[in-house]
């Protein structure tokens, strides 16, 4: 067995996720503190309710743990992975519960006024937060609105369009047009990283 | 001929590209979109990038700090052992922090030196503004709603105090220093106006000129003059 170790702390995602699948504890115990305020944090601006977003973040990272070894990243990255999981699980208790969602225009208020910046993270350097926080804040309110009710919460086009009193069309527009102009700045933000 | 074909087929499937990207299409629409890109390469292509964006979204969540014990709670449903003993007794996060203020509150007291990390320990003195540590009420309209301490040394850190406030929800912390820059610390979940955390603090605790309580919407709820 090998016995040199990087630091926790320097481990990728990835890493982390490849020491829980064959039951190493501290990688648990670092995959755990690294991302339970995410999870937390996606659930609570999801809910709005601290207990229920507890519930859900616990979850979610019980399935996270017991899920590491069929992480397959050729599907997305680790954040992606773990978020999609808290999202879905956070959709499940809101219709369980039969309870009223946060508003997205609450949502998209918190995500654009956060600015995490830990430097101990270096291996969340770079991440994809910042662009996608700024290119929503940038995005007209009402096509905001309607991608992160689809992308956040999970509405269909058909709900979007009831929910908001405007045509089918038009919500699919919205939506169609708001994942262009986010694509279009994640792929700026790329080209500009790799100038670099 | 055929790419006109294929092009009024792609256009068909425009809006549902992004709406299966989002994983919102159902039904038959779902099916039909799900048919052509199994044909098509160039919507396959738009699919793949349309859905690396959609996976974007929700990563721009704030984090958020969980309640106390999540952590323990959530290790022991894993299984992990010794979680108690093996915890960092100096958050590296902000915390729920009752327990770590109340300390904090009597070390300030009797002027002692908490050790709470394995890295040298913050010197904490008894007045509110020496050693490199600074402390101030958190004022909203006029009326003392909490507390701010902040502690330097080699890794400065700071808690914060929060009751009887109009803060409800998500709420961030932010700290302005002396050259006006604003510097922003965390974001926390204050339940009926009460709320208690313990953070790392990334710039010099003298340098502090205030910390605010500021909701999503930026409106600023309690401020602590620190310097």
């Amino acid at each position: 067995m090998r016995q040199s170790r990087v630091a926790e702390g320097e481990l990728s995602d990835e890493g982390l996720l490849a020491g829980m699948a064959v039951g190493e504890q501290a990688a648990a115990v670092s995959f755990t503190r690294r991302y339970q305020r995410r999870v937390f944090g996606l659930a609570y601006s999801m809910t709005g309710d601290a207990g229920v977003a507890e519930d859900v973040a616990q979850e979610a990272m019980i399935r996270v743990w017991r899920h590491a070894p069929v992480f397959d990243p050729r599907r997305g990255s680790v954040a992606s992975w773990v978020l999609t999981i808290t999202r879905n699980l956070a959709i499940d208790a809101l219709r369980l519960r039969r309870a009223v969602p946060t508003d997205p225009d609450d949502f998209a208020a918190s995500a654009m006024r956060s600015n995490e910046h830990n430097p101990e993270d270096s291996v969340h350097r770079g991440d994809v937060r910042h662009t996608v926080r700024t290119a929503l804040e940038v995005l007209p309110e009402e096509q905001r609105r309607a991608v992160v009710l689809a992308a956040v919460y999970g509405r269909t086009a058909l709900e979007i369009s009831e929910a908001e009193g405007i045509p089918l069309g038009t919500a699919k527009t919205r939506i169609r047009t708001a994942l262009i102009r986010l694509r279009a700045a994640v792929e700026h933000a790329e080209g500009v990283n790799h100038e670099r | 001929m055929s790419d006109d074909i294929e092009e009024t087929g792609c256009d068909r499937f425009a809006d549902e590209l992004a709406e299966l990207a989002l994983g919102v299409l159902t039904g038959r629409d779902r099916a039909g979109a799900l048919s052509h890109v199994e044909s098509c390469p160039r919507c396959a292509e738009e699919l793949e990038q349309l859905s690396r964006v959609a996976d974007t979204v929700v990563q721009a969540a704030p984090e958020v700090e969980p309640p106390m014990g999540f952590e323990v709670r959530l290790f022991e449903r894993m299984g992990v052992a010794d979680v108690r003993a093996r915890r960092r007794l100096r958050p590296s996060r902000w915390v729920p922090a009752v327990a770590a203020a109340a300390a904090a509150a009597a070390a300030l007291a009797v002027g002692l030196s908490l050790s709470l990390s394995s890295s040298p320990a913050p010197t904490v003195a008894a007045q509110g503004h020496q050693n490199g540590v600074v402390s101030a009420n958190l004022v909203e309209s006029g009326e003392t709603v909490g507390h701010v301490v902040a502690f330097g040394g080699a890794r400065p850190w700071m808690s914060m105090m929060l009751a009887d406030s109009t803060a409800r929800g998500l709420v961030n912390c932010v700290v302005v220093t002396d050259d006006g820059v604003t510097h922003h610390v965390g974001t926390f979940v204050a339940q009926q106006g009460y709320g208690a955390w313990i953070a790392p603090l990334h710039v010099n605790p003298e340098d502090l000129r205030t910390a605010e309580v500021v909701s999503p919407s930026g409106t600023v709820i309690a401020t602590a003059t620190l310097g």
